[in-house]
This record gives C-alpha cells, sequence and structure tokens, in this order.
C-alpha cells in the first residue's frame, strides 16, 4: 500500500462505557491533503489521538504505510515522522516561539524523514509567518500567532504526516485564507496533510478527499462537495428537516 | 505458629486495614478526584490523632467524640490552609503545589515534635465496646470500633464520590474545569469542599488511630506510606481493590512483627517493597489505573 | 545570568572562595564552608531531576548509599574503585527505581522516593553483618583527613555539579526540561522521550547525592546509619533549591549558603529537636511568594533580566 500514509483498521476507543471510536477504518492517501469532519462527539479528536499514540485503541490497528504504530509511544509516532497540532494550545506561556520551536528540531524526526528541511528554528518560524516574533513569549501572542505556532511546532517536528486539528477555528477571513496558503505550501513540498476542521469552506477549498466522522462510525468519504451533499450527513450535522 | 495466633492476627489486620482504607480513602478524594495535592494529608491525620490522644487522657473525653472533635478540627485547618496558600498555588503548576504541601507537611511534623515532643504516646482508653469473641479468636472493643468507623468512613467517602449527584459534579469539576465553569458549577468552591471533608476525614482517621496505633509526630508519614502501598495494590477509586490491598499490606505487616524476629522495624520496608513489586508487575495497580502520569 | 561572562564570574568566585577559605587557617570556616558545598551539591543534584517536573524526597537514601559504598568496597578492592563503585550503585539503584517509579504522578513519585530513603534505614538495621548494623561503618577518609585538602576536593566536585547543571541548562536542552515539567504531554508531541528523560535525570541526580555521601562519610572516616539516612538530607535540598532559586545553577548554591547560616541560627534558638520547622515555612513562603527564589528576587531587584532561556525582558517577581 505504498499510495497510503496513515491508516486506521478497525479501530475501537471505549472510555468507561461509552464507544468514543466505533470501528473506524480510513485510509488517507499519500501527499494528499485529507479532510476529516464530523459534529461534536463524533470522535475526530479521538481518532488523532489515537492515531498519535496518545490512546491506545481497545481492538483495531494504525498503521504507517506498512507499519503498525498502534502501541507505539507518543514521542516515538512523532520520531517515525507523524506530527499533529493541538486545537486548544497547550504551549508553556513562558516559552518563546523560538524556544518551542527549538524543542521538535532536537527531538523530532530525523532529516532524511522530513520532507521539508530546516536549519534553524528561525527558517521554520519564517515559514510559516512569525519571523519577527521569535523572541516573544507565547503570552503575548494572538489566537492567529497561536495557530501559526502550533503549525510550526508540528512542522518543525519534521513530519511526513501533518495532522491540523481545527487551526482555522476563531480566525478573521483574512486569517484563514493566508493560513490556508501555509497548508498550500506545506502540501507542495509533499506532507500528507490531514486536516480536522468544521468550516466547510476549507474543506471544500484545500481536500481531495474527505472522510465524515459520526457517533464513532465513518458515515461517508468521498469528493468534499459530494459527501457534503448526501442526506446523511446534513442530518448528522443540522439534524432532521433543517434547511440550510 | 498456631491456628489461634494466626487467625488472631489475620483479624487484627483486618481492623488496621480499615483503618488504612479510610485514610486511602481521604487521599482518593484529594488527590485521585480533584488532583490537589496535598503532600501533608498525613500529618492532618496525626494532628487529628493527637488531638483524640490529648481530650481522652486530659479530659476523659470519649474517643468517638474525640474523634469528631478532631475531624472538625482538622476541617478548619484545611479551611485555613486552602484559603491561606493552597488556593493561590493550585492556580500555579503540580510542581508548586507539591513542594507547598511538602512545606506544610515538614512545618506541621516539627510543630508536633516541638509542641508535645518526639516520643510515641499510646492512649489507655477504656474499651467503647466490648470485645467481640468469634469462636476461639478476640477482637478488642477499640479495634472493633477502627473497623466499624473505618469502614463506615471509606464506604461514606466512595460513595460521595460515586454514588451521588455532588459526586459527580466534583470529578466533571476536576477532570474538565472550563466545561464545568460553563455548566456553572463552582469549581473554586468545590474544590475547597472536597479538600475540607478531606481534611474531616484525616481528623477522623486520627481519632482511630489514636485508638490502636502508638501516637507520635511521625504517625502521619507512616500512614501515607501505606495508604499509598494501598493505592498501588488496589489502585485509587476501586472499593474492592482498597479492601483487598489494605488487607494484604496489614497482614503482611502484621505477620512480619510477629512471626520474624526484629520483624518490628519492617514496616517500611514491607510497605515499600510490596510497593515496588507491585508497579514492576503491574504498572497500575493490581485494579486501578489513575496512579500513571 | 545568562551571558558567558555572567557565568564565568560564578565560577571563578567559588573557587576564589572555597580556594581562600580552605587556606585560610581558620578551622571553623573551613567546616561551615565543607558543610554548604556538600549542601549545595546535593541541591543541585535534586533540582536537576526537579527540572523534569518530579519531586525527590529520596536525596538522603542515595547520599546514605554512596558513604556505604565506599566503606564496603574499600576493604575489598581498592579506594578508587570503591569511589567509582559509588558511581555504579548509585546510577543503578536510580535507574532502577526510576525505571519503576518515575511513570507516576509526580506525588507518588515523591511518596516512592520517601520510602525508599526510609526503607533504606530499615535495611541496614536489619542486615547489620553486611551493614554494619546501628554502629556504622567506616568510609575511606577523604583526602587523608586534613580538612583543608577535603574542602578543595569537595569543591571540585561541586565545579563539576555546576557544569552538568549548566550544560542542561543550555538552549539545547532547557526549553524541552522546562515543557518536560509543565506540559509532558506536549513534549511527547514534539519528540521528547519524557520518561526516559526524567530517568536520565534522576540517574545524574542520583549520582551526585552518593558522591556528596561518600565525601562526607570521608570526612572523619566514620558514619552510623542516622548520620545519612535521615529525612533531613532529602528535606534540605528542596528547601535550599526553592529558597535559592529553581531551575538556575546559581540558586542552589546561594540558598545553600543562606539555609546553612539560618539553620545555625534555628538550632541556636529552638534546640535540637524540630528546628527544621524553619525549613517548612520556608519552603511554603517562597512557593507561595517568590517561586524564583532569592535569585529571581534579586534580578529584579537590580533590574535585571529575569527571563530564563534564550531572550530577554524587563524584570518581574512571581510566576
Amino acid at each position: 500500500m505504498a499510495d497510503v500514509s496513515l491508516s486506521t483498521d478497525s479501530v475501537v476507543v471505549a472510555f468507561g462505557g461509552l464507544l468514543a471510536l466505533d470501528g473506524v477504518s480510513i485510509a488517507f492517501p499519500q501527499g494528499r491533503i485529507t479532510g476529516l469532519i464530523g459534529p461534536n462527539g463524533s470522535g475526530k479528536s479521538t481518532l488523532v489521538n489515537a492515531m498519535c499514540g496518545q490512546i491506545r485503541p481497545a481492538s483495531g490497528t494504525v498503521r504507517l504505510g506498512d507499519e503498525d504504530i498502534t502501541r507505539v509511544r507518543p514521542d516515538l509516532v512523532v520520531k517515525r515522522g507523524v506530527a499533529r497540532t493541538y486545537q486548544i494550545p497547550r504551549v508553556p506561556p513562558e516559552l518563546t516561539v523560538e524556544e518551542i520551536i527549538s524543542v521538535p528540531m532536537n527531538y523530532g524526526a530525523s532529516g532524511r524523514q522530513a520532507k521539508v528541511a530546516f536549519r534553524h528554528p528561525r527558517a521554520v518560524a519564517e515559514f510559516c509567518g512569525l519571523g519577527p516574533l521569535t523572541a516573544t513569549e507565547c503570552r503575548n501572542l494572538s489566537v492567529t500567532e497561536m495557530r501559526r505556532l502550533e503549525i510550526a511546532r508540528a512542522l518543525a517536528c519534521g513530519p511526513s504526516v501533518l495532522l491540523l486539528d481545527e487551526v482555522m477555528a476563531g480566525l478573521s477571513h483574512e486569517d484563514s485564507v493566508s493560513v490556508m496558503g501555509l497548508v498550500r505550501e506545506l502540501h507542495e513540498a509533499g506532507i500528507t496533510i490531514i486536516i480536522i476542521e468544521h468550516l466547510m469552506r476549507v474543506i471544500t477549498t484545500l481536500c481531495h478527499t474527505v472522510f465524515v466522522l459520526n457517533n464513532g462510525r465513518v458515515l461517508a468519504e468521498g469528493e468534499p462537495k459530494v459527501v457534503l451533499a448526501v442526506e446523511a450527513v446534513r442530518e448528522a450535522y443540522l439534524g432532521k428537516g433543517f434547511r440550510p | 505458629m498456631d491456628a489461634i495466633t494466626l487467625s488472631q492476627t489475620i483479624l487484627l489486620s483486618i481492623t488496621i486495614a480499615a483503618l488504612y482504607a479510610a485514610i486511602a480513602s481521604g487521599l482518593t478524594l484529594e488527590f485521585g478526584v480533584t488532583k490537589i495535592i496535598n503532600f501533608a494529608h498525613g500529618e492532618f491525620v496525626m494532628f487529628g490523632a493527637f488531638i483524640t490522644y490529648f481530650l481522652q487522657s486530659n479530659y476523659a473525653i470519649n474517643p468517638i467524640i474525640g474523634a469528631l472533635v478532631s475531624g472538625l478540627v482538622m476541617m478548619a485547618l484545611s479551611w485555613i490552609v486552602f484559603e491561606a496558600f493552597l488556593a493561590r498555588v493550585l492556580r500555579q503548576d503540580e510542581h508548586n503545589q507539591i513542594l507547598a504541601t511538602i512545606g506544610l507537611s515538614i512545618l506541621m511534623i516539627n510543630l508536633a515534635m516541638i509542641f508535645w515532643g518526639p516520643d510515641a504516646r499510646v492512649m489507655h482508653a477504656p474499651d467503647i465496646l466490648p470485645a467481640l469473641r468469634i469462636g476461639i479468636v478476640t477482637i478488642p472493643g477499640n479495634n472493633l470500633v477502627v473497623l466499624i468507623i473505618g469502614a463506615l468512613l471509606f464506604v461514606g467517602i466512595t460513595w460521595f464520590l460515586r454514588g451521588t449527584r455532588y459526586g459527580l459534579l466534583l470529578r466533571l469539576a476536576s477532570d474538565d474545569p472550563v466545561m464545568a465553569k460553563f455548566a456553572g458549577v463552582n469549581v473554586h468552591g468545590m474544590f475547597r469542599l472536597s479538600f475540607l471533608i478531606g481534611g474531616l476525614t484525616a481528623g477522623i482517621s486520627g481519632g482511630l488511630v489514636a485508638l490502636v496505633l502508638y501516637i507520635h509526630p511521625l504517625v502521619g508519614t507512616d500512614a501515607v506510606m501505606r495508604a499509598f502501598a494501598i493505592v498501588a495494590l488496589g489502585g485509587l477509586g476501586s472499593i474492592g481493590g482498597a479492601v483487598v490491598g489494605a488487607a494484604i499490606l496489614s497482614i503482611a505487616e502484621n505477620m512480619t512483627s510477629t512471626f520474624v524476629p526484629g520483624g518490628g522495624s519492617w514496616g517500611y520496608g514491607i510497605a515499600f517493597l510490596i510497593i515496588v513489586v507491585v508497579l514492576v508487575l503491574r504498572p497500575s495497580g493490581l485494579f486501578g489505573k489513575e496512579l500513571r502520569a | 545570568m545568562r551571558t558567558l561572562p555572567a557565568k564565568i564570574l560564578l565560577y571563578v568566585v567559588v573557587c576564589a572562595a572555597i580556594a581562600g577559605i580552605a587556606f585560610s587557617d581558620r578551622p571553623f570556616w573551613i567546616q561551615l564552608a565543607i558543610g554548604i558545598t556538600i549542601t549545595a551539591i546535593l541541591a543541585l543534584a535534586w533540582d536537576i531531576l526537579s527540572r523534569t517536573g518530579q519531586v525527590s524526597l529520596g536525596m538522603a537514601a542515595f547520599f546514605g548509599l554512596g558513604a556505604y559504598t565506599t566503606a564496603i568496597l574499600d576493604p575489598i578492592t581498592n579506594t578508587y574503585l570503591a569511589w567509582l563503585g559509588v558511581i555504579v550503585v548509585c546510577g543503578l539503584f536510580a535507574a532502577v527505581l526510576g525505571l519503576v517509579t518515575l511513570r507516576l504522578r509526580q506525588m507518588y513519585f515523591a511518596i516512592a522516593t520517601l520510602g525508599f530513603t526510609l526503607s533504606l534505614q530499615v535495611v541496614v538495621l536489619v542486615f547489620p553483618d553486611f551493614t554494619g548494623g546501628a554502629g556504622g561503618v567506616a568510609p575511606p577518609l577523604l583526602a587523608g583527613g586534613d580538612p583543608a585538602m577535603q574542602l578543595l576536593a569537595i569543591g571540585g566536585l561541586l565545579i563539576v555539579a555546576m557544569l552538568v547543571s549548566d550544560v542542561l541548562l543550555r538552549r539545547r536542552f532547557r526549553p524541552a526540561f522546562f515543557m518536560i515539567r509543565t506540559k509532558p504531554e506536549l513534549a511527547a508531541s514534539c519528540g521528547v522521550p519524557v520518561v526516559r528523560t526524567r530517568i536520565l535525570a534522576f540517574i545524574i541526580s542520583g549520582v551526585f547525592a552518593g558522591l556528596a555521601g561518600a565525601c562526607y562519610g570521608g570526612l572523619y572516616g566514620y558514619v552510623t546509619p542516622s548520620d545519612v539516612y535521615t529525612v533531613n538530607w532529602s528535606i534540605m535540598p528542596l528547601a535550599v533549591a526553592v529558597l535559592g532559586g529553581m531551575d538556575t545553577t546559581f540558586g542552589p548554591i546561594l540558598g545553600a549558603i543562606i539555609l546553612r547560616l539560618l539553620e545555625e541560627v534555628a538550632r541556636e534558638l529552638i534546640g535540637g529537636v524540630g528546628y527544621q520547622v524553619v525549613y517548612g515555612a520556608v519552603i511554603i513562603l517562597f512557593v507561595v511568594a517568590l517561586p524564583r527564589g532569592v535569585t529571581g528576587a534579586l534580578k529584579a531587584l537590580f533590574g535585571l533580566s529575569v527571563r530564563t532561556p534564550l531572550g530577554t525582558r524587563p524584570a518581574a517577581t512571581g510566576s
């Protein structure tokens, strides 16, 4: 399966009695931008956590290419080339942009795996539009800048697969356009990108394929425009009988 | 080793096990649920023990009442501690929480040493309940009291956490404070309340300690060590686990001090050894999951 | 204290002070300096682990292990191997204990290390044939028993500890350690092997504590279990680092000086028992009001940058 990067096979994750993921099987195509959407509580974040080794599935497997990474520790998953951003930033507010980026640069995936090679944290910061802010402490960054920092941090891991967890939420139109441009650049560099989003505009603009999750199961998959027109998908988001 | 001694040892162990379980449950409430790190929890127990001891030996106050008074006093002290600095440290990171409460623990132990001296005391209280004969073995009356009240405390806390709406809100407040705030839960108030209940439990447990154990400034550290061993054995939040864990620990300790020459000082060794062995074999304890970071 | 000249100045001052006192021919000051230096080494060792977010109460255990290892190995092999043995033994204990307990949440790790200390006390007493029991052991004399030379030797160990501390504060490591301490999940998402780093820090911490213990044992060539396996040696480094300023090299040294002097005073006023109440009060006070310790307060006072890793910002106290 040379053209599949990250994939899951019948992954089940349960929290106590609650089934967060009920047998999810998704194959994310290599080198593409793939969307992962679904209403709140559908299991998107849980799936990301499971793919990155932060949650151990009760059953099922997670693969990177042919390699089974289901039980691999999160830091080792990063070293194998899978990086993720966090929806709610959890960077230490006292560290500066450059310091944050320097950590994955020193500990992330080895050079040969990285699709985009950077020599210095400042280069990563500039690539993500944070050039003049390298010495700024995180607590002094704006929302947009924090998003860019998250992307920069994940990028500094040297990934071949990048999971972007709702990076566009709350951004102004201009900001989201420029971040989308950044995502395109990363895609052009060869990184496989998986976008978890609520903003349909982003999904339809950027993604080649999209998977829809609902109640811990895959509801639909395919091209964005096609999938979004499916009745069941609309119902999942909006409830029955709602006319947009 | 004959059957009588063995059974006697086991029965005594079970009564002490109830005591440890009570102490462990206070720890569970504070740390397992709200994630307030109170390293001085054992010292609250110790102060409670001293209060009950002095009430009994100086004023002949019934130890059960003494235990209640201790509980209330410790609850008041918890309030003071919480408002004076713990609340502030809670907003800082965990690292500072544990440092501050280690400081509190040191402070309390040494205050106890200054006020009451380092020597161990024994409370000579008349039996509150008559001794119970089961076949050929006898449980002393005060051990019975400890067993009953200890078990009640433990069950009470566990029920509070799992069976009441309040307990549910508390768990919500600590798992996801942001969400809880949105739901209108007074997170700060809940943390304070749980800390107070922890103090109450510690104080009452201290009274029980005074009934059956030696009373000295380090008895709290002893207790926490054992509570930790119980948690390692039985896991947090698991009733069956805590009971089994407490039983295993106190049986092992009693056996050692009864049957191994010079074994009286093995208390820590046993507790620690059990902790290490269990953690090597089963990193999440025998039953529970919440030990790991 | 981030710039290179300032750092070199610190080393020069420490060397000058130690050499000056050692050759001063004043026994009281030499003994005091020895006590301060050993305390500073322990505090640095504690701080190194503390930077990864795990609070150890086991310094006394390794301190005692160091003294006992040299005492037990010296008659069997020679003194050099005995000292090497300290590194091996303490390293091994730290590695094994760390593997088992460093995954735990902070509170449980602290309790476990405390348990380790208390258990070693018991082990020593229960196996008197091997460990000399309550009677104690005779570690090899350090520097032939000459206090001035002893101070120089221990001073040398302090310099090494300072160097290790400073290496770990360099830009390659410091942000990672900071992240491990405050946001370990994020650190893992950056590829940092959190537990392995903590174990490494624990090993370094244990080895330095053990070497300090061997030095202590070598002061008079005789220690009893209650000299070394007391919780006091676990609490003091903690109080010293908190007072002086955690996450720095200067802090533990400054804290050692201040606290040792305070301790002398407190012992006079309060007497033998319970004088450690000072430690407790100090720790609470500083954690709550001055989390950056005296170092941070001084920096703020002089308007110097309080920033840690790279870059600077205007001074501010508190966290």
